[in-house]
């Protein structure tokens, strides 16, 4: 049947697709004889090791060194950071020359941090950084592949470590990668051909440590030595080897698996989660040295490979030589004076400087003169690259996408599951380079989703800012709170000090009030009251008389308590005033309750403002009845110190001030009635008596302003007049 | 006659059935302005006229022009206007052509450590204290240039951030490789 379908090939060449499980695929030209004819030759040691930072998918790896330190072969010279990490080790003994920015052997030709070892020729190895011995468990095996540095050989330098299961037994088939389906590169096929014993042995120990029953070996039949070499090494073991059709991209993890089991590892899923693992020959090979002489991974083998090479050849290396001195060593047929590519001509890309260094996952160092580059054609829709493509994608379709920048469109037409083979590429008649706009909007989608992430980090950290800033502006306030309270507490804490002597007269004063309030409540009808009121002070009046008649010869005692009298005597008025507003407030209520509703704002203004009068009046009248306990009961203490005194007439003026001010409402309440009674709205009546017009309102002020200097120049004159008695 | 009853109580039955329907099944969309503020390159550096994207996004829902965010340029414009279903509006300051990130950098042999520019930054993205050298934590830097002005010894400057081959992505082949294709103004339907 494959006979078959090989002689129809020649006819249709397309048919040899159908030797294979997968779709797609192309036929490139191979060009592995190049490399493949010569020995393997061991790398001479070159004048500098450059070991950049992050060798592999994920974190770069934290220096452990410093610059002028030496090492010795082995030693860790670079620990793994957190996550996604691998350690890095020295390849040889020598001086740490620097860590600095290199270049790397990256598509984007930057430099980024790498370690620079001097050798010092004596390639002394120093302590083993493993720590495990012998691995039986699959959490063991994965430390130590962690521990030993090892990535991905194949070219995309993956963690292995992070590739198994922590189960045992969740893997039942180890696949072995020997597929190399790259043109050029023969690193894998020379390894298998010289050291097949260390791969199987790394596949049996790995398979043992899994719990995997099955290891199977896929080579592709054009490298029929290296078929031998491993059945060879094989017999014995358990291990199946096979042979499997020479197509790119057969190498590719997806491709190779379903071409070995007829498992298809579904989109988004990893091998892992059908119970396979595949690992690369060289992979393999680092983990057996490393299980065996615990050995972390510094070397590995590069084909130095290309039309512009004399001796095109495999090297086994240091990891962080100079591509430069293994290209020398490969005899270059001109002057290097064209971009090397680090990987194979159809997923490699081109490296700008020539020093940058091999690393874990260079496979194949290519100089290919470089070849005019055909321009890109319209795309004329013919189909090839939909029929070439490995993973049964639309490539015209996302190129299309792509080319406008729709890059949701694009991501709809799974563009994350393109392996980014170059298939498309290569088939495409119009020479449109098709897999370098997916590389392109894979790059703008992740930054897009970079700075989503970023935007959203960043509005957290305003929204952060902002509480901060009130949570600090509320602090603020309440110190000062607690200052000022503070700072009040003293200043009362030093009036109640100074008051101590006249407590006395402020226990009366309260009693006073309380009476005169319980008075207020004992005199309800307003008839009463102000009977009351004139009675109390007709009596107070005639006490007054009683009193001033033995204390006659003292005329400025007598000129005050004149004073008094009459105040008093306004202060009946008042009290009579007030009954008489207090009437009228109590004809309000009955109207309030159904203005409420309507008003509530101008009603309350209203109550508040009587509540206010209310008990100005009554600390008024409070007042005026301590001020006749105090003058009638104990005018010897008062007169007995200066500062008493002074007290006193200052005491005399407010209350004359308070007096006024009360009168000054009784004014308006006067009025009030009469506008009420005139005015039949609710809201005049309001406005007149919460909010008095401003004109009366003023007028009103500047009385009371100058009665109040009167008083205050009234109670000057008597405090003068009692001090010029006293001396 | 019993047409009518039928009709009446199928037009009962399928009244109640929506109705239910239209409490059960609501679609509770999100607010405008959150959905605006998700647009937003969130940078905070008021060139808006607002304190702040939130802000904006507020005003936004609320009428004000939606072509005041010279960071997002044109393509927040036109994402603003398709959420709010109006007319885009030209850029004020044309077509923005587009700028590597910028993150503040401080000379710090310049820096007397005042905190003013600790005080301006909307993201706390700067440290440092009174008498202390102040510096960018350039990872959170979204680079509003807040700080700028307000540093009274001018050591503060907007750099580009630096690009490194994790950063990195591959370039538009349109822009690199030799094309005998059109450049498609319009996108393709």
């Amino acid at each position: 049947m494959k006979a078959l379908i090989k002689a129809f090939s020649h006819v249709y060449p397309m048919a040899k697709r159908w030797l294979k499980r997968f779709p797609g695929g192309v036929y490139p030209d191979y060009r592995k004889g190049l490399s493949a004819r010569h020995p393997l030759q061991k790398a001479p040691l070159p004048d500098e090791l450059i070991l950049p930072l992050q060798q592999h998918v994920g974190a770069p790896a934290i220096p452990t060194v410093e610059p002028g330190q030496r090492v010795r072969k082995y030693e860790q010279i670079a620990k793994s950071a957190p996550g996604l990490s691998v350690p890095l080790h020295a390849p040889t003994s020598g001086t740490i020359k620097a860590i600095e920015k290199r270049p790397l052997p990256h598509p984007s030709g930057l430099p980024d941090w790498c370690i620079v070892i001097e050798p010092d020729g004596q390639d002394e190895a120093g302590e083993m950084p493993i720590a495990i011995r012998t691995p039986d468990c699959p959490a063991s095996l994965k430390e130590m592949i962690w521990q030993a540095g090892i990535v991905g050989m194949g070219g995309a330098g993956f963690p292995s470590w992070r590739k198994l299961p922590d189960e045992h037994g969740k893997i039942h088939t180890l696949l072995v990668n020997g597929a190399e389906c790259e043109p050029y590169i023969t690193c894998d096929d020379l390894l298998m051909q010289t050291r097949p014993q260390e791969i199987i042995a790394g596949a049996v120990t790995t398979a043992k440590c899994l719990g995997a029953e099955r290891i199977i070996v896929g080579i592709e039949d054009n490298k029929p030595q290296a078929l031998e070499a491993m059945r060879k090494a094989a017999s014995g073991t358990g291990v199946e080897i096979q042979a499997v059709p020479t197509v790119y991209p057969m190498g590719g993890q997806k491709q190779l698996t379903e071409q070995l089991t007829g498992v298809e590892i579904p989109a988004k899923a990893h091998a892992v989660d059908v119970g396979m693992v595949m690992f690369n020959v060289a992979t393999l090979a680092a983990i057996h040295r490393a299980a065996e002489h615990h050995e972390p991974l510094i070397s590995r083998l590069v084909t130095v490979s290309g039309e512009g090479l004399a001796e095109p050849m495999n090297v086994d290396t240091l990891i962080g030589t100079p591509f430069k001195a293994l290209v020398k060593l490969a005899k270059p047929k001109n002057e290097l004076n064209y971009p090397l590519i680090m990987g194979g001509p159809m997923m490699g890309h081109e490296v700008m400087d020539h020093k940058v260094p091999v690393i874990k996952t260079t496979n194949c160092i290519l100089a290919n003169p470089p070849e005019p580059v055909e321009p890109a054609m319209p795309c004329i829709r013919c189909g090839e690259c939909m029929d070439a493509c490995p993973v049964n994608l639309l490539p015209q379709q996302m190129y299309w996408h792509a080319h406008a920048h729709e890059w949701d469109k694009v991501e709809k037409l799974h563009l994350f599951d393109c392996i980014e083979c170059g298939c498309c590429s290569f088939v495409c008649p119009s020479h449109i380079p098709l897999v370098q706009y997916y590389r392109h909007a894979k790059g703008e989608i992740r930054k897009l989703r970079e700075q989503q992430a970023f935007q959203e980090h960043a509005r957290r950290r305003h929204e952060a800012h902002l509480a901060r800033l009130e949570r600090e502006k509320a602090e603020k306030e309440a110190r000062l709170k607690a200052k000022k309270e503070a700072v009040k507490k003293q200043t009362t804490a030093a009036e109640q000090e100074k008051s101590a002597v006249p407590s006395a007269r402020q226990r009366a004063i309260e009693a006073a009030r309380k009476r005169a309030q319980q008075a207020a409540a004992d005199t309800p009808s307003t008839e009463d009251k102000r009977k009351a009121a004139m009675e109390a002070a007709r009596k107070r009046a005639q006490a007054k008389a009683g009193q001033t008649a033995p204390a006659a010869p003292e005329t400025a005692q007598d000129k005050k308590k004149a004073a008094m009298e009459a105040a008093k005597r306004r202060a009946a008025q008042l009290k009579a005033q007030k009954a008489t507003q207090k009437e009228t407030n109590r004809t309000e209520p009955k109207t309030d309750p159904a203005k409420s509703g309507e008003t509530p704002s101008a009603e309350d203004r209203r109550k508040a403002a009587m509540e206010a009068a209310r008990k100005r009046a009554q600390q008024l009248k409070a007042k005026k009845t301590t001020e006749n306990i105090t003058d009638d009961s104990v005018p010897q203490t008062a007169a007995a110190t200066p500062e008493d005194r002074r007290k006193a007439t200052m005491e005399a003026a407010k209350r004359r001030a308070i007096l006024l001010k009360a009168q000054n409402t009784q004014q308006t309440r006067s009025e009030a009635p009469q506008t009420e009674s005139a005015a039949s709205t609710p809201e005049t009546d309001s406005a007149k008596s919460g909010e008095t017009p401003s004109i009366e309102d003023r007028r009103k002020a500047a009385m009371e302003a100058a009665r109040k200097r009167a008083a205050a120049l009234r109670a000057r004159k008597a405090n003068s007049t009692e001090q010029e008695s006293d001396t | 006659m019993s047409a009518i009853i039928i009709f009446t109580l199928l037009a009962i039955a399928f009244g109640l059935l929506l109705g239910y329907a239209a409490v059960r099944f609501r679609v509770e969309e999100p607010p405008i302005v959150e959905e605006i503020d998700k647009i937003l390159p969130q940078i905070q550096c008021g060139q808006c006229g607002y304190p702040g994207c939130k802000p904006y996004a507020e005003a936004v829902a609320n009428g004000e022009a939606i072509n005041k965010c010279t960071p997002g340029g044109e393509a927040v414009m036109l994402k603003i206007a398709e959420i709010l279903g109006v007319d885009p509006q030209p850029m004020e300051d044309g077509a923005e052509e587009e700028k590597p990130r910028m993150v503040a950098f401080i000379h710090e042999e310049d820096c007397i450590g005042c905190m003013h520019c600790i005080k301006a930054c909307p993201v706390d993205a700067i440290v440092g204290t009174t008498k202390a050298v102040h510096t960018v934590i350039t990872k959170e830097c979204t680079g509003c240039e807040l700080c700028v002005p307000v540093c009274p010894t001018d050591c503060i400057e907007m750099r580009p951030e630096p690009e490194t081959p994790r950063g990195w992505i591959w370039p538009d082949p349109e822009k690199i490789l030799p094309t005998a294709i059109p450049r498609l103004d319009h996108p393709h339907p």
